[in-house]
């Protein structure tokens, strides 16, 4: 499955990348998130209650942030295991200054295995892209206070 | 698959349900006809701690008239809705759409209140929903409110509902004399999930259109009326010609779904002729 997608803080370059790679920052903005732990430089665990709506299940991921070229581009590598399947992929994000404003453009590619990828395909990416909305939403909302 | 362990309670009135939602919060689901709850349960998709069964609480079913609206319980099954007379009566895209939900099975438990609350993307209803401009009725803790069809699908599998809110009824504007309507569907054949649906009433005055009123469902995460469609057809003479111009403009700027049942651009094209032959079909009929 591949997704992309675009959104647009109100705020400079250096702070948004500053929030997106702040461990406790993101402890706070991605859905669903219990027991976040550093588990290694760059590397990060954590328990997740995902979903939307009645589709929702406690999930254990692990997320790896790779290629730091500050403040304007990264890569992150994401598993995840869950009751409905397991999910393994990775993500690359871009910071483009804007004026005043910065520009993240994200793309990710997942594999998903499992009964997610039999019967989930209908509901995954709308999904998917709508919690992306959310976690960058919560940043916003860091950005400006 | 069988589902995750839950815990079972019976409300017996729309207040009970509304204390049990606030007493359990995320953990619970409200469960009715149980055909969206249930087959998502079972393949862990979703794994609620507690049901709470509203299916048998008489003061949600039934339709009736109530002066210029007809008011439908949430709890009437899909195929009291395609049966009922007073409906065919003052709202035959709501018969024709019921008719084409799912399979029969599903249509003899299923309920609109239950597919309308799960605000699924590939739903039957959203599309006549919005072009009849229905009313959503919402009970809470703190009372009643009304939630407009315009304002209810919020987004993929998200209605305005509150956690703490039961949908206890179904508004329908009666429509005027001289209005046509048509739902044109391309079905998923495994599942009879809409991949696209458009919803079409055309009231004519004389050969022109007074109002013409389009909602698209299945194609995009959340459903939609196609107001520049719209615009550019009323005040028009709806001829073959002018519905298929105007139709080939349907979904611009529309995020469309993309995914193994079909890609954007199909969902596009699909949009496009499906409103045309519903269109077409509405005028038809509003000529009588």
């Amino acid at each position: 499955m591949e997704i992309s997608g675009q959104h647009r803080f109100s705020a400079p370059r250096e702070r948004v990348w500053e929030l997106l790679l702040d461990p406790g920052i993101l402890q706070q903005c991605l859905p669903g998130t219990e027991n976040f732990v550093e588990v290694g430089p760059e590397e990060y665990e954590a328990r997740m209650k995902i979903g939307v709506a009645a589709i929702r299940g406690t999930y254990q991921g692990k997320v790896k942030i790779l290629d730091k070229n500050e403040p304007s581009s990264y890569r992150m590598e994401v598993e995840g295991k869950g009751p409905a399947g397991q999910i393994s992929g990775d993500a690359s994000i871009e910071l483009v200054a804007d004026g005043d404003a910065t520009i993240v453009n994200w793309s990710g590619n997942a594999n998903v295995r499992g009964t997610l990828a039999r019967v989930g395909g209908r509901v995954m990416q709308p999904a998917a892209k709508m919690i992306v909305g959310q976690f960058f939403n919560c940043l916003e909302g860091k950005a400006g206070g | 698959m069988n589902p995750a362990p839950f815990a079972y309670q019976r409300a017996e009135s729309v207040q009970e349900a509304i204390s049990l939602l606030q007493e359990h919060g995320e953990s619970a689901k409200l469960i009715a006809g149980g055909h969206s709850l249930l087959p998502i349960m079972k393949l862990r998709l979703a794994e609620p701690e507690q049901l709470i069964d509203i299916g048998r609480i008489a003061e949600l079913r039934g339709v009736r008239r109530d002066g210029d609206a007809l008011v439908i319980g949430a709890l009437t099954t899909h195929r009291q809705v395609a049966t009922d007379p007073a409906i065919t009566g003052a709202a035959p895209l709501l018969t024709e759409t019921a008719s084409r939900v799912g399979d029969r099975q599903v249509r003899n438990r299923g309920t609109i209140g239950g597919a309308l609350a799960h605000a699924d993307a590939a739903s039957d209803y959203p599309a006549a929903i919005l072009a009849l401009e229905a009313t959503m009725t919402a009970q809470g803790p703190n009372g009643t409110r009304q939630i407009a069809a315009s304002d209810f699908f919020v987004d993929f599998l998200t209605s305005a509902l509150q956690p703490d809110e039961v949908l206890t009824e179904i508004r329908i504007p009666v429509l005027p004399g001289g209005t046509g309507w048509s739902y044109q569907k391309l079905a998923n054949q495994a599942s009879g999930y809409a991949i696209v649906g458009v919803a079409a009433l055309v009231t004519l005055d004389g050969d022109v259109a007074r109002d013409v009123r389009i909602g698209v469902t299945g194609a995009s995460p959340v459903a939609w009326r196609a107001a520049a469609i719209e615009d550019a057809l009323r005040g028009a003479a709806l001829d073959e010609a002018a519905v298929t111009r105007a139709a080939a403009l349907a979904g611009e700027g529309v995020e469309m779904l993309d995914d193994l049942h079909g890609s954007a651009a199909y969902r596009t094209r699909v949009t496009r002729g499906l409103m045309q032959r519903a269109l077409l079909e509405a005028a038809g009929r509003a000529r009588g």
